[in-house]
């Protein structure tokens, strides 16, 4: 069994960084608390991002990567938000896209909501959980420069790939604020400029 | 009146004709005829999902890749998507078809006077969610298929389509 409490732990924006630095033409899916730093630290119009639908982000990726087959698609998942969908390990092993990075943030806490511990957060393992469902590559990194050294290798094979990452939990929460009426949600007014520049390409 | 069994080809050919390319599911028993066919079908791929949730969000990502999916799944899943299908579907605006099978229905009676409650609430479930839907009671009503998408099209929004009895 994982061992969760001993393991080391890098801080959010360190592991965003090394995904920042290879980022190209690559979809990203974020969500939760990645999601607010990756687009301040990878603005691109071929972001979207996973709101209002907690644990969505890995088969909204799924069928983007379906769609695109060419081009590789990311998901920032976060722990509490893959435990909501965790069948979804078994629909993208299945379907088996391998252009399908399926990074996953691992703080183990609900960071939003103000940091409380994730069911199991002392032994759940998310890599062992997708190489039980049948991705092609698994990995784990605690340390930054370690994850550093070995993502080039990762994204240079085929997928689905999972890469679970031991962050630190950030000290603070987020408050929803009132959405006024008429508001267009968020994933509506997202999705069409990048369904565009898909269809451009 | 009595709701008719729709045969599996002619239902294929509706979703055909409907310029369906995949068909997101997870299986619905009601109709397995159609599965059947579907999977063994060289055109329109079919994605297999663990729960209806997962169905709208791969649907929704399909859709932005420029693809013409269709959910497919039974009642019971219907009450499964339902986050999914407010955040995503409807939220999201994604013109999403779904194709429910109304597993058990009293083919004599209306849904809605059904002794099952997963066949009774399906209506008006759809209703409160504010996605409009069409029975599918048999062959005569398989002009709903591809008037659904249009439909969906012209709201920014889901539609659903509701398989009376079990398909043969």
């Amino acid at each position: 069994m994982t061992d969760n409490s001993e393991v080391q732990r890098m801080s959010l924006d360190a592991a965003l960084d090394v995904l920042a630095r290879r980022r190209k033409e690559q979809i990203v899916v974020g969500t939760m608390t990645a999601n607010g730093a990756w687009r301040q630290k990878s603005p691109h119009d071929l972001n979207l991002a996973c709101i209002g639908f907690m644990g969505g982000a890995s088969t909204l990726g799924l069928g983007v990567a379906l769609s695109q087959p060419d081009r590789d698609v990311w998901v920032i998942d976060g722990d509490g938000s893959l435990m909501m969908q965790l069948g979804s390990l078994g629909t993208i092993a299945g379907a088996a896209p391998s252009n399908f990075l399926h990074i996953v943030i691992h703080n183990g806490v609900y960071e939003t909501s103000g940091s409380q511990p994730l069911p199991s957060q002392q032994q759940v393992d998310f890599a062992r959980m997708a190489e039980g469902a049948g991705y092609a590559q698994t990995a784990s990194f605690g340390d930054a420069e370690e994850f550093d050294s070995a993502i080039d290798e990762l994204l240079a094979a085929d997928g689905p790939t999972l890469i679970q990452l031991y962050t630190r939990p950030a000290d603070r929460f987020y408050s929803a604020r009132p959405t006024p009426p008429g508001t267009t949600p968020a994933l509506a007014r997202m999705w069409p400029p990048v369904a565009e520049a898909l269809s451009n390409d | 009146m009595t709701a008719q069994s729709i045969p599996a080809d002619q239902l294929l050919s509706a979703i055909r004709g409907a310029g369906v390319q995949d068909v997101v599911l997870v299986p619905d028993t009601h109709q397995r005829t159609v599965l059947d066919l579907l999977m063994d079908d060289d055109e329109i791929r079919t994605i297999h999902c663990s729960t209806e949730d997962e169905a709208v969000a791969v649907s929704a990502g399909l859709i932005i890749g420029g693809r013409r999916p269709m959910m497919q799944i039974q009642h019971a899943g219907l009450y499964a998507s339902v986050n999914n299908l407010r955040g995503v579907a409807l939220d999201g605006q994604f013109p999403i078809v779904l194709l429910i099978g109304l597993l058990g229905r009293d083919p004599e009676l209306e849904p809605e006077e059904d002794g099952s409650s997963m066949v009774r609430l399906c209506r008006p479930l759809l209703e409160t969610l504010d996605i409009p839907s069409h029975l599918l009671d048999g062959p005569d009503d398989l002009h709903h298929v591809a008037e659904a998408f249009d439909e969906a099209a012209e709201r920014n929004g889901p539609v659903a389509l509701l398989v009376g009895t079990t398909t043969s």
